[in-house]
């Protein structure tokens, strides 16, 4: 227990202001921001994107570009001003004292030169240390971060290793030279869940045992609540509130913070007993933010005072530091949706209907060509990916399958494959009785139009040449569902079933935003009136309240129309939200599958317990059991003999012989349930007897 | 009443001319590009020019040789007596506004530099989107035959298709066509290997499009920025290439007056030291023309990169 | 203890060419009394400290007003500082005692915590060592503090604590000192918590050979 002592801060920001030089004029991208970061205490940063939360961090570092400069306030690095710092002391400061990690570990490490040699650098030009010594100095790093096989890590080129691997690496690097402050901007976004949890696990350790303040960017309320002890919501550029984590999150006070938590589903949650509040309204672009209050036009508690007063940021009596002018008088549990709000009506369904698509042992190879001389004379072995192995599910009419999986586990080949842009290799798959093993090529028009997908990236889901219109008009033509003289018609009706108004007909896809966007790929997809949608991480590039409007309009779609959807993603929140099963892949392979509700709560997969024990949780108080797998998936061009996850299987030892049997065989599946499915060695009552990952 | 329509506004359908004018003023953001269109607006305005009124005829002999500029002949005359000024304008014609076709007295608007570009891009394109887009052997096969044809200095290029098929403006736009293409096809290329990876070009094929819809209405419409810039620069180049051509004295065939050409007079037969004015300005002409090109595609290209960010 | 738990992590540094104007406001703003001179790769170079600032009167009695502005503006922490050469360092992997003996040897009130050739670290001051002081003995919660007096022999350590340890009590905060002017027996300074000073005393009263020189309740 120490006393606590009044040390200055590493950081602190004192009423910044950043403004960008545009044509005709200047742009404040960030107003009022203060706040200040102590050593080994780490400072989340929240918000939605466009909400300046990155600006802040470049004004740090004064990487703001040729046009961007500090224009009021002082930020203040260890007590001396960074502003009117510049050329070699900045760069001194910047290279010795603050570190950085990005999203994309490849920003930071050179792809021509060996990690060992990068690491290296650091310790022998600015601390001059030996080769050895540095060396050796590398791999404890190595080893600190947890990175599997040190030595041998340091020989391998950035490319060799995997994307977790490397953000590793980054934060190894990052803290060689043990800096005062560390800056991190979504360090874990392109992570697959289970390695998230592990960095931030580490994240977590290296604040305690290197004294280092911490600024955490992220746009995710549940790794805030992981990793840090402080919280600031940023939006529209200032910052909105700010206080501990435990008070933030007990008891939001400003009506944006609730608001946020309100927009992202609690593990757990389903489309039958709870509702996504999305945030009504979009963020004001820099250049014409409201007087007042920020957040007053899309705030459900907007006075007369707050059209007239900008608030300034207080502090309330718990210590949590609010802009708002009401924020005593709010009442978040009293919070009704407004009206302007539109949410789902979500029909239960009672009886079992008939399968729509059903797939059976479907799989998909893709030859490798390698690249020795053997390989191009055609003499080598043929080597194969083996994408998608032996699956086999059911999709009712009516009905939503979610599929979840790390990244490279195959849901997006399986999807590929029923949709048609790649053949399959094995297997059957019936589609409303139609065999759909063959490519697109081999369909008829008919069953195309049955069939369409929605997209991911919201950016490159329209094609930037054409109008809305015309690109929701292509299909409707193409399947003839609409006559040209009809077709604006029909547009404009879909157009407004996705509450976008007449008016996008002729807009072009640049002038809409990320939800707009991805609004329009969906009435695209609905435009031929398809039975069966497959969604590709539909809402993961979008920001929560955007994301929660998105789920809304499919579940109101799928209401209306009896659309049956597939629904992938690597949020598992998202995933229990919305779908009515769940099928849990893994290297190729569904490792479980059954009722959502069923895949959430014991028996779990082993693989489901460890993906459900990573999810970041935005509940600081959360009861989350610690489960971490070792390595990273395995390659499919070499799967593992037997049970394919047992090289990372926490629960093998409970598999009968010791767990000598998921090495040699292949497990078989138990049915657990009625159509609750477990591919696992270990006998059901032993699965059974886990606890639940989340403590009620 | 909608989330987003509560920011959006009221309906506003932007009219077709304002659009072109918001693309058209992106040049005038740049100085560079500003200069580079005046300079290119220039000449076209003295080759329309041209095609009513020249200060004299271009061809007839009405003055005394070799005369430096004065009063009357404005930039001087050449070895035969002719007025430079006249040749010059006249000159524009052939490179930006007209191309006489081999048989007859038939001329088709469109200078020789402007047909030979728009084949090489339409060639290049269609040999680009296939490769870039069908990869595997269609790729292989058409980058091996084009990089072939790379390997060859252009000026080798230019005499095979002059020596085999002889002169004429046609000529002359498909050597600029065969040389062009490679390059436009490297470009289409690479742009169409990012393109085709973007979800809309996933979202037609699920609609069951065939190859050439999604080859020319959802991938080259998006390559068209590049394209535009690189075309500008190819005419550019093409307008050297005529240049070389009319010195080498296989260009565009008389009577009409060719800046090649008349720099080739100007210097043959030691008259480069008798009249060296003769010379410069022609070379002048292809230089600032060419000059001009290379500045608008340039500050083109700085703006549309910008506007992508 | 070692020296590296105990130390200010990521001290603040100055570069040689900072102003010793600014060096003083730094100083005065984060209340702190010892400035680190880093150069690359926080090398240390040298040490401000208050009397560094300490304008010597000679040298400025002989200028005039707009000399001394001119004077200041061009001092920087590179001219006043104490050179690297006579800055009394420590490695991180020292013991605190030894660090505060040689803060008392020397008589100086900080050690920059340096490794691999002079980068410096942290920094160890005198407040360090006191909050250290504080923190053994059991500040800043609440408890009984009780010192005893015992002979300076084996064994009379173990019959304290077991006592202790059948009621079932803790120790948060221990010290033990030679007793002043007998050189026969040590003071031990015990801090106890979550119990009445009458507890402790009656069962602390009954430890054979040893004395309650002390006995309250502190926070």
């Amino acid at each position: 227990m120490t006393v606590e002592r009044k040390a200055p801060p590493v950081l602190k920001l004192d009423d910044v202001a950043v403004a960008y030089k545009v044509r005709g004029g200047e742009i404040e991208a960030v107003q009022n921001v203060s706040f200040d970061i102590h050593r080994g205490e780490s400072h989340g940063i929240v918000g939605e994107s466009g909400c300046g939360k990155s600006t802040v961090s470049w004004a740090i570092l004064n990487f703001l570009g040729a046009n961007g400069y500090v224009k009021r306030g002082r930020i203040l690095f260890q007590g001396q001003d960074l502003v009117s710092k510049k050329g070699e002391e900045l760069r001194k400061l910047r290279g010795d004292q603050i570190a950085m990690v990005y999203q994309d570990p490849m920003q930071a490490l050179n792809p021509s030169m060996r990690l060992g040699d990068q690491l290296k650098e650091a310790l022998t030009v600015h601390r001059g240390l030996g080769a050895k010594e540095a060396e050796r100095r590398c791999i404890d790093m190595l080893e600190r971060v947890y990175m599997p096989d040190a030595a041998n890590v340091m020989r391998r080129y950035p490319h060799q290793i995997s994307g977790g691997q490397q953000q590793r690496v980054v934060i190894a690097m990052a803290l060689l030279n043990n800096p005062a402050l560390l800056i991190m901007d979504e360090p874990t976004t392109a992570l697959d869940v289970t390695v998230e949890a592990a960095v931030l696990d580490l994240i977590a350790d290296l604040r305690r045992d290197f004294d280092t303040a911490i600024m955490y960017i992220t746009h995710n309320l549940g790794v805030v609540a992981r990793v840090c002890t402080k919280i600031g919501v940023m939006y529209a550029g200032e910052m909105v509130e700010r206080g501990t984590i435990a008070a933030v999150y007990e008891r939001p006070q400003h009506p944006y913070t609730q608001g946020l938590l309100r927009c992202v589903p609690k593990l757990g949650a389903d489309k039958a007993s709870s509702l996504l509040y999305p945030i009504r309204g979009r963020v004001p672009p820099p250049n014409s933010r409201p007087a007042g209050c920020v957040f007053g036009p899309r705030c459900d508690y907007r006075r007369e005072r707050c059209i007239q007063e900008r608030p300034a940021l207080r502090t309330l009596a718990n210590g949590v530091q609010v802009r708002c002018h009401f924020a005593e008088e709010i009442d978040p549990a009293a919070w009704q949706p407004s009206e302007e709000i539109e949410l789902p009506t979500v029909k239960k369904r009672e009886e079992e209907r008939a399968p729509i698509l059903e797939v059976k042992n479907l799989t998909k190879y893709y030859p490798v060509s390698g690249s020795s001389l053997k390989d191009v004379l055609g003499l080598g072995e043929k080597r194969q990916v083996r994408a998608v192995e032996n699956v086999s599910f059911a999709v009712p009419k009516g009905a939503t399958l979610g599929i979840v999986g790390e990244s490279g586990c195959g849901k997006s080949t399986l999807i590929k494959t029923i949709i048609g842009l790649e053949n399959s290799t094995a297997g059957k798959a019936e589609f409303l009785g139609f065999d759909i093993t063959g490519d697109i090529t081999t369909r008829d028009a008919k069953l195309i139009q049955e069939l369409q997908m929605v997209f991911q990236n919201p950016d490159s889901t329209m094609n930037p040449s054409y109008t809305i219109g015309q690109q929701i008009a292509r299909p409707m033509l193409r399947f003839g569902v609409a006559s040209k003289a009809q077709v604006r018609q029909e547009v404009v009706k879909l157009l407004q079933a996705m509450r976008l108004g007449e008016n996008y007909y002729d807009r072009l896809p640049r002038q809409l935003s990320g939800g707009e966007k991805q609004r329009v790929g969906i009435a695209r997809a609905l435009a031929s009136r398809p039975d069966l949608v497959l969604c590709d991480e539909p809402v993961s590039a979008l920001d929560v309240s955007v994301q929660a409007a998105i789920l809304n309009l499919l579940l109101q779609v799928q209401s209306d129309l009896d659309t049956t959807l597939i629904f992938i993603a690597h949020d598992l929140s998202v995933v229990r939200f919305f779908s009515d099963s769940v099928a849990v892949m893994y290297l190729g392979q569904i490792m479980e599958i059954g009722p959502a509700d069923a895949i959430y709560a014991p028996p779990y997969h082993p693989y489901t317990e460890a993906l459900l024990s990573a999810v970041p949780i935005p509940d600081p108080k959360a009861q989350q059991k610690q489960i971490r797998l070792e390595g990273s998936v395995p390659s499919a061009l070499n799967p593992p003999s037997g049970c394919r996850f047992h090289t990372r299987c926490p629960r093998r030892p409970f598999a009968p012989e010791g767990g000598q049997v998921c090495e040699t065989t292949a497990p078989p599946w138990q049915e657990v349930a009625t159509g609750h499915r477990i591919l696992c060695h270990i006998p059901p009552e032993t699965l059974r007897s886990f606890d639940p990952v989340i403590a009620p | 009443m909608t989330v987003a329509q509560t920011t959006a506004g009221v309906s506003r359908r932007p009219a077709r001319l304002q659009q072109w004018w918001q693309g058209i003023s992106i040049i005038f953001e740049s100085r560079v590009a500003t200069v580079g269109l005046s300079i290119v607006l220039f000449w076209l305005i003295i080759g329309l020019l041209s095609l009513f009124w020249t200060p004299y005829p271009p061809n007839s002999s009405l003055f005394a040789q070799n005369l430096r500029p004065n009063p009357t002949n404005w930039l001087g005359t050449d070895h035969l007596g002719r007025d430079i000024a006249s040749r010059l304008m006249q000159g524009t014609q052939v490179i930006l506004l007209k191309t006489r076709l081999p048989d007859g007295n038939i001329v088709i608007p469109g200078g020789v530099a402007i047909w030979g570009v728009l084949g090489s891009l339409l060639l290049g394109s269609v040999l680009g989107l296939n490769a870039g887009y069908r990869g595997g052997w269609w790729d292989q096969a058409i980058m091996q035959v084009l990089d072939a044809l790379i390997a060859f200095p252009v000026i080798v290029l230019y005499l095979v298709v002059i020596a085999a098929l002889g002169q004429g403006d046609l000529v002359v736009v498909l050597a600029i066509t065969i040389t062009g293409a490679p390059g436009v096809a490297r470009l289409v290329r690479s742009l169409t290997l990012d393109i085709k990876t973007r979800d809309y070009i996933r979202a037609a094929e699920t609609r069951g499009e065939n190859v050439w819809y999604i080859l020319f209405r959802e991938i080259l419409p998006n390559a068209r920025g590049p394209l535009l810039v690189d075309a500008m620069l190819r005419v550019g180049y093409a307008i050297f290439a005529i240049g070389t051509l009319g010195f080498l004295g296989i260009g565009l065939p008389p009577p009409d007056p060719d800046w090649g050409n008349m720099v080739n007079d100007a210097r043959a037969g030691g008259r480069l030291f008798s009249n060296p004015i003769a010379m410069i300005w022609p070379a002048a002409a292809i230089a600032s023309l060419v000059i001009g090109l290379n500045l608008f595609a340039d500050g083109l290209r700085e703006e549309i990169t910008r506007y992508q960010k | 203890m070692l020296v590296k738990d105990r130390m200010t992590r990521h001290p603040i540094l100055i570069s040689p060419t900072t102003l010793a104007t600014e060096a003083q406001n730094i100083m005065a703003e984060n209340n702190i009394r010892h400035l680190p001179v880093a150069g690359d790769g926080k090398r240390l170079l040298g040490l401000i400290t208050r009397q560094q600032l300490a304008m010597k009167p000679d040298d400025l009695g002989s200028l005039n007003v707009w000399e001394i502005s001119r004077y200041l503006g061009r001092l920087t922490a590179a001219k006043i500082m104490l050179r690297a050469e006579q800055v009394i360092t420590i490695s991180p992997d020292r013991t605190i005692e030894r660090a505060a003996r040689i803060l008392t040897d020397n008589k100086i009130g900080c050690l920059p915590v340096v490794e691999d050739d002079q980068v410096v670290i942290g920094i160890l001051t005198e407040t360090d060592m006191l909050q250290a002081f504080q923190e053994m003995l059991g500040l800043p919660s609440e408890g009984v503090r009780v010192t005893m007096r015992m002979p300076n022999r084996k064994g009379e350590f173990n019959k304290l604590t077991t006592v202790i340890a059948q009621k079932g009590w803790g120790i948060m905060g221990i010290g033990s000192f030679p007793s002043p002017r007998r050189p026969d027996s040590y003071d031990m300074v015990l801090k106890i918590p979550h119990v009445g000073v009458e507890e402790v005393q009656a069962a602390l009263a009954q430890v054979p050979d040893q004395e309650i020189i002390d006995i309250r309740t502190v926070a």
